[in-house]
């Protein structure tokens, strides 16, 4: 009898307390339905708790930008938070400015929603949604830069402004388990409604590019979240100054491309494409070709250490000593002008500069970096 | 069977200060050592010990009582009391975590590790050997709670107010609290003795 | 020292896939905070102060920032900087840092290293030169001979 009571009991106190603990996880974990009411009521959700907000409002079709899926390393996500979820995490707090703090500015993927919540989105976050898409074309067009062109699914149709980018989903592949997203600007023109094109550099041991370039492949199904940014043509008379190299030309591109198509060609367009050699540049001949219909457009590349077989005849130096010489000498400084800019913080700095000193102020950058 | 003759409330003071589970019986001592370099955390941590301690001596009692003694299961003493420590504790970290997530971040690894501090299993034995009442095991587990939280957020006062100190390199981390906590057990011993806890 | 909660999330953030796709370990299997420990004895062998080095370095990219993008030459070294988009986070939750990339090889002994802002907090912050055999491991020895040969 006591061989068979000792397991008895044992078995019965661990059965009621692992009862107990099932109820309470029932109990704790259980968030119920959340609230979120965004811009005072102008829209209100009702969800289940429990996820973090950027995840729970893009389930409803709202996306909040994310530069790397919801991850807590990019800090794009800012939201304004109007009621109270907390004290800020140590993930938030390095992305945070002191206003910020003040305005009580939160990472949406790090706060959980436990509880009813009133926050604020700027109006043209409604604007954005989740694209299906087809892989259509991935071609090389430098040893290091692929030009991926996606053809649209669901829905067929995007509307977005030249100079915008979206969000490419990342699957999970190899070692990498979640799914992630990154940023790149669109270099095809907003009247291509069907398509998205990106231009896409290999970064050595990046997640996304990794991924584009070794195991992406023509005919897979594919994702992307957009339109974002406030990279754009201003509507002014202004001269228009333009710099990117390497990827960086994808916005550039798509403004350009998109005012020849809208006819506003009275402007005078400078596009700078730096490079080191030769087998950077690309897309020479269609910027070539537009020169030649559009007298307003100039376009001029720059190598700034081009090797003898290139055979350069073209602009030679950095890219910042090209603009210089070209603001001192040949661009009319009477002019109004504005400067667009894409490329790494390091060189938008160096440009910036350039353009201080020839006093044009109003210098425009896509800021995701 | 008789209680032992002891006022629960000295039986509670005692606990505290002369009969203290980590300063004087030297119970509990390693997430003492790791977390009381940070005052906020060893708060928290102090609460939740307490808690535990507390919850698991009465539990433990009306086990002792009503199954192990009449059962006579007296060997399965130590299995069914570490059952119910983990389960408390388990019970514990869903609601810490729901209700402090910053505090479960902190405390990490150390919160369901209290599921093998040995001061808990300790409080429960020292219970069941001197052969305390309902009431006397309540006082005695909340008191000896209370004083492990006291013992971890005075050392981590001291840590934090000696932090600038120059500690010969030899001893510096480890070494320098292990000879504050000593320093600390003797001006507690100075307590000892003057309530007799059995 | 011990794998503190504070060390467990860090290493879990340092596999692959994570923050980045080859992560902080490479095939290195011991935990970081041996590694650590190895490499701190290594520095003190060397003669060599994690904070120096840290200064050291950032100066090296101040001046390698002026060839936007391409080599340069400083002192008795070539140094080049390359930047991509975005920030990455340390593993250690206690900062974001640009994806800026500097090589410097020092022309006297053609020696070479290789390290991102992420590289260089985690050595002076956290005292972490990542696993062997990760990309951006930072070898003392390699650290001593191309820095101060």
């Amino acid at each position: 009898m006591e061989i068979i009571l000792a397991p008895i009991v044992v078995s019965v106190i661990s059965s009621v307390l692992a009862l107990i603990i099932v109820v309470v996880d029932g109990v704790v974990n259980n968030y119920g339905e959340v609230e979120i009411d965004i811009n005072d009521s102008k829209r209100n959700l009702k969800v289940k708790g429990g996820t973090p907000l950027l995840q729970t409002l893009s389930s409803q079709g709202i996306f909040v930008p994310s530069a790397c899926g919801g991850r807590g390393s990019c800090g794009a996500c800012k939201v304004k938070v109007l009621s109270d979820v907390g004290p800020y995490l140590p993930t938030e707090l390095p992305y945070m400015s002191k206003e910020e703090l003040k305005e009580n500015i939160r990472l949406a993927c790090q706060i959980k929603l436990k509880k009813d919540i009133k926050i604020y989105l700027p109006e043209e976050l409604f604007n954005i949604r989740k694209f299906k898409g087809i892989v259509e074309s991935l071609k090389d067009v430098t040893y290091d830069i692929k030009e991926l062109r996606i053809r649209l699914v669901e829905p067929n149709e995007a509307n977005f402004k030249a100079g915008q980018y979206v969000q490419l989903v990342i699957p999970p592949y190899e070692n990498i388990k979640e799914s992630t997203q990154r940023a790149y600007s669109i270099s095809s023109s907003p009247s291509d409604k069907n398509h998205i094109e990106l231009l896409i550099r290999l970064v050595p041991g990046g997640i996304a590019t990794t991924y584009v370039h070794k195991y992406m492949k023509e005919g897979d199904v594919v994702e992307v979240v957009g339109p974002f940014g406030d990279f754009y043509m201003r509507d002014t008379n202004a001269d228009m100054i333009m710099v990117a190299g390497g990827s960086g030309m994808a916005p550039i591109k798509s403004i350009i491309f998109d005012m020849w198509e809208r006819g506003i060609t009275n402007r005078n367009v400078w596009y700078f494409f730096g490079a080191r050699s030769k087998r950077d540049l690309y897309y020479l001949e269609i910027f070539q070709e537009l020169e030649k219909k559009w007298p307003n457009f100039h376009f001029i590349p720059a190598l700034s250490d081009p090797l003898p077989e290139d055979d350069w005849t073209g602009e030679i130096g950095l890219i910042t000593n090209v603009l210089d010489k070209y603001l001192q000498n040949i661009i009319p400084a009477e002019n109004p002008k504005e400067g667009y800019l894409c490329g790494s913080p390091g060189m938008i700095n160096a440009c910036v500069q350039v353009f201080d000193k020839h006093g044009v102020k109003d210098v425009y950058y896509d800021k995701f970096a | 069977m008789m209680y032992p003759d002891i006022n629960p409330f000295v039986l509670f003071f005692a606990s505290i200060f002369t009969s203290n589970i980590l300063l004087t019986n030297f119970l509990g001592m390693c997430s003492f050592i790791s977390i009381s370099k940070d005052i906020k955390s060893s708060n928290g941590l102090g609460i939740a010990v307490t808690l535990v301690t507390t919850i698991t001596t009465a539990l433990n009692w009306l086990l002792e009582k009503y199954v192990i003694i009449p059962l006579e299961l007296g060997y399965l003493r130590y299995i069914i009391y570490i059952i119910v420590i983990a389960a408390v504790v388990q019970v514990l970290e869903m609601v810490i975590d729901r209700v402090s997530p910053n505090l479960y971040m902190v405390l990490g690894i150390f919160l369901p590790l209290i599921t093998v501090n040995c001061a808990i299993l300790g409080v429960a034995l020292f219970m069941q050997l001197r052969n305390y009442s309902f009431i006397q095991s309540v006082f005695f587990g909340l008191g000896s709670g209370i004083g492990w939280w006291l013992a971890i957020v005075l050392l981590a006062a001291i840590r934090k107010k000696t932090e600038n100190a120059p500690v010969p390199a030899p001893l510096k981390g480890v070494g320098i609290t292990l000879i504050t906590i000593g320093i600390m057990a003797m001006a507690f011993i100075g307590f000892a003795g003057m309530i007799n806890v059995r | 020292m011990k794998m503190t909660p504070k060390y467990i999330r860090a290493q879990e953030n340092m596999k692959p896939g994570k923050i980045t796709a080859d992560g902080f370990l490479g095939n290195d299997d011991r935990n970081i905070v041996d590694i650590i420990a190895a490499d701190e004895e290594e520095f003190e062998y060397l003669g060599l102060d994690f904070v120096e080095v840290a200064k050291l370095m950032r100066k090296l990219v101040k001046e390698g920032l002026k060839g936007l993008g391409e080599p340069i030459r400083y002192d008795k070294w070539e140094i080049r900087v390359d930047e991509a988009r975005g920030f990455l986070p340390c593993p250690f939750q206690d900062g974001i840092f640009r994806k800026r990339v500097t090589t410097v090889k020092n022309l006297n002994n053609g020696e070479e290293i290789i390290y991102s802002e992420l590289s260089i907090h985690l050595l002076a912050a956290h005292h972490f030169l990542q696993g062997k055999g990760a990309r951006f491991r930072l070898e003392p020895a390699l650290i001593k001979s191309v820095l101060y040969e």
